[in-house]
């Protein structure tokens, strides 16, 4: 069980302050720049025009940090591409121009689009591996509420597992660019309890519960 | 005839001969440049047009087939047309000067450049007035959206053509100024005397002469899918479109960015009033920079699923390395210094603080898992606005103001210069900023359109008001050149104690760019060095 929604969110709040503190840092030292070096009559710029041996140090500085921004990203990437051998519900997506459509295990259906976007229904705390495919240009599957998006391209399908923890709706949109309706090829998704989810698929496909 | 006797032309020559035959790269590079703000303006009228029809959810202003007309011509306009000819315009202008040579190695091939970028850009926005509109497919398109069957019509050749040929004429242009910097240096002037600008425009060029071809490539294939015979069907080809598109891709980024560096160098050195802090390892950093540039294209793919996200992620994060070199030279320039904070000093300071966010989220977008999230966002957007606009514009301004003066013999007005510095830093930011949490929040990119119920009316509102206020601030520059053209106030040969060669001879430089002797090269300096032994005199 992996939850993208906490692992991508982690991920970026860490880089966000770090990317928030060298922010202060070079516009403090431009702004002590800009009010202490202040051309007067009388001062002289400094005549200095270089300082190796500290700025090698300090490019030994950015060398560690790139590096532990590399290993974060990539112990969050291996949780978050990880698939896993036994995902308990799985879920065929075909996009197309300008729509979806969902295809539960036993062959059941949900389809919409531009005119009428569709709402999905997912279980709540179990690992939903998507598999997914275009029928016609590059679309891409994002959930913003998820952290996540994948692309779908045609002739070939891509897989990908996520945990939806919380019941309530997820909005979703096609992220790629494909067409003249892109911007109204979205979708929605409902995240259920179980017993609600197991309900939700006998109501819709007909079938016993 | 000049007194001793040898035959010399005191003022470049103009004219319309010159427009098919003319010779000295100074002409072509500042009918480059002025070309480049003409399509400047014609693309951020299509941006303010784009920015109005987001102002409020639902569709009010155009269709959604007339904006993706917009977005695609704003952003090829804007790459092809505008930033990439801007800062190669720079190179062909100030390269020979700061070199010491008396023309550019090759000038027609120069020339022919200037046309072919002509030519492309043109046809790119005749498409406009074809049955089936402009290209539609994004700058950066992707099969099979871009090929005949989902994007039919001749204006998308056209923009096909279009790009091919204006990225050949800059690929010439390119290859002159890196021939210039290689053969055609004045004694004295070693590789390791080159000014910081002058460097970058080397680096520049190296990414220009490698990756551009391919892109060329690139374009011709999909002409040929489009109307020949398949070329991207089978279920590899829209990935390996995608590949050959950000091996130019990516590069440009830089090849719009490098130059701008280079000249922000230039001015923060000059304002100053000192040298250039930590040379040597500029110079390295911008070679090592290029040659990473050459092996990161494929962070634009994290989200397809098809290529090795690690590798590329690991060369994007490295690029904090020759980054981090960078802001620490311009920065260790400044403090030591007596600062002169006129106009171009000011949109220096401008470019290194705004830059900074644009490479601060750009190494957020580095990282894969959080571009799972952002790609393809308005986060993205915001981001490269930052690095392209809040930064290489705010660059070529402190480019523009600086070398006016030579390149005319007249300066801008300071008055005006600091009003539209002060409006672009209010309407970049107010504009940009608000994109960063729209994106975040699930605005995607290339959308004529976004739900009442998405909450994102107020920020967009927010972003075109500010958007407005960058076309008052242009508007500021444009009067400003327009007042200072016609009311002349001489600037003299050197009105800001520049520190190298261009600054050595008249405004506007002559024909030849140099009368007499040039002054003893013994660093990337000269000039400052020749201030020096006679203060120490």
């Amino acid at each position: 069980m992996v939850d993208t929604r906490v692992e991508v969110q982690d991920l970026f709040d860490a880089y966000l302050w770090i990317a928030v503190a060298v922010a202060v840092i070079v516009f403090g030292a431009v702004g002590f720049a800009a009010l202490r070096y202040r051309h007067r009559s009388g001062r002289e710029p400094s005549r200095r025009s270089d300082a190796l041996r500290a700025e090698l140090a300090y490019v030994g500085v950015l060398v560690l940090i790139t590096a532990g921004l590399v290993t974060a990203t990539f112990r969050t990437e291996d949780e978050v591409d990880a698939v896993a051998s036994d995902p308990a519900l799985r879920i065929d997506v075909t996009a197309f121009q300008w729509g979806w459509t969902w295809t539960y295990p036993d062959g059941f259906r949900v389809t919409g689009n531009s005119e009428s976007p569709p709402t999905f229904a997912v279980p709540t705390d179990r690992t939903v591996r998507f598999t997914l495919r275009s029928r016609d240009v590059i679309h891409a599957f994002w959930i913003p509420e998820q952290r996540f998006k994948r692309d779908a391209f045609p002739n070939r399908t891509t897989e990908f597992d996520l945990d939806f923890d919380q019941p309530g709706m997820n909005g979703g949109v096609c992220a790629e660019f494909c067409g003249l309706r892109h911007s109204q090829m979205s979708f929605d998704v409902l995240a259920l309890s179980e017993p609600d989810f197991q309900a939700w698929l006998a109501d819709r496909s007909g079938g016993a519960p | 005839m000049s007194p001793n006797g040898v035959a010399t032309v005191e003022r470049a020559p103009s004219g319309p001969l010159t427009w098919v035959a003319g010779a000295d790269h100074k002409v072509t590079a500042l009918r480059t440049a002025v070309v480049a703000l003409i399509f400047f303006i014609a693309s951020g009228l299509l941006a303010l047009l784009m920015r109005t029809e987001l102002a409020q959810p639902g569709l009010q202003v155009v269709s959604e087939g007339t904006y993706n007309e917009l977005f695609t011509m704003h952003g090829s306009g804007m790459i092809y047309l505008v930033v990439t000819p801007l800062a190669l315009s720079l190179g062909l202008y100030f390269v020979p000067l700061q070199v010491g040579a008396a023309e550019i190695w090759s000038p027609r091939l120069a020339l022919s450049g200037l046309w072919l970028y002509v030519l492309g850009g043109a046809i790119m926005f005749a498409g406009f007035l074809t049955d089936q509109g402009s290209g539609r497919a994004g700058w950066a398109p992707t099969v099979p959206l871009a090929s005949d069957h989902w994007t039919p019509g001749i204006g998308m050749d056209m923009w096909v053509l279009g790009v091919c040929l204006a990225v050949l004429g800059m690929f010439l242009q390119g290859l002159c100024v890196l021939a210039t910097a290689l053969r055609e240096r004045a004694p004295g002037m070693t590789l390791l005397r080159m000014p910081p600008f002058t460097w970058t425009l080397v680096a520049t060029a190296l990414m220009v002469i490698t990756s551009f071809p391919v892109l060329i490539a690139a374009m011709g294939l999909l002409e040929w899918d489009r109307h020949v015979s398949p070329v991207f069907d089978a279920s590899g080809g829209p990935a390996l479109f995608q590949h050959l598109f950000w091996f130019y891709g990516h590069p440009v980024v830089y090849v719009m960015f490098f130059p701008f560096v280079g000249a922000v160098a230039e001015v923060v050195a000059t304002f100053s009033r000192r040298r250039f802090f930590g040379y040597s390892l500029f110079v390295i950093s911008m070679l090592l920079f290029a040659a990473l540039s050459m092996s990161v294209w494929a962070h634009h793919m994290f989200t397809t699923g098809q290529v090795t996200n690690q590798y590329y992620s690991l060369t994007s994060h490295a690029l904090i390395i020759p980054a981090g070199i960078e802001y620490f030279d311009l920065i260790a320039t400044m403090i030591g210094g007596a600062i002169l904070f006129r106009t171009p000093m000011l949109f220096a300071i401008g470019f290194v603080l705004q830059f900074l966010i644009g490479g601060l989220t750009g190494i957020i977008v580095a990282s894969p898992p959080i571009d799972y999230h952002v790609h393809d966002s308005f986060f993205v957007v915001g981001h490269f606005h930052y690095t392209l606009f809040a930064g290489s514009v705010f660059g070529f301004f402190a480019a523009a103001y600086y070398w006016f003066p030579k390149v005319t013999g007249v300066t801008l007005r300071e008055g005006l210069g600091k009003l539209h510095f002060w409006l672009l830093v209010i309407g970049t930011n107010v504009t940009f900023f608000p994109m960063f949490f729209l994106g975040f929040d699930g605005m995607q990119r290339r959308i004529a359109n976004y739900p009442a119920s998405s909450g994102f009316g107020d920020l967009n509102l927010v972003s075109t008001i500010g958007a407005f206020v960058i076309a008052l601030a242009v508007l500021v520059f444009l009067i400003n050149l327009w007042v200072s053209l016609r009311h002349r106030e001489p600037a003299g040969d050197d009105p800001w104690e520049g520190q190298t060669l261009e600054w050595a001879t008249s405004s506007p430089p002559p024909r030849f760019n140099f009368r007499g002797r040039l002054p003893e090269i013994s660093s990337f300096a000269p000039l400052l060095d020749r201030r020096e032994r006679e203060a120490e005199r």
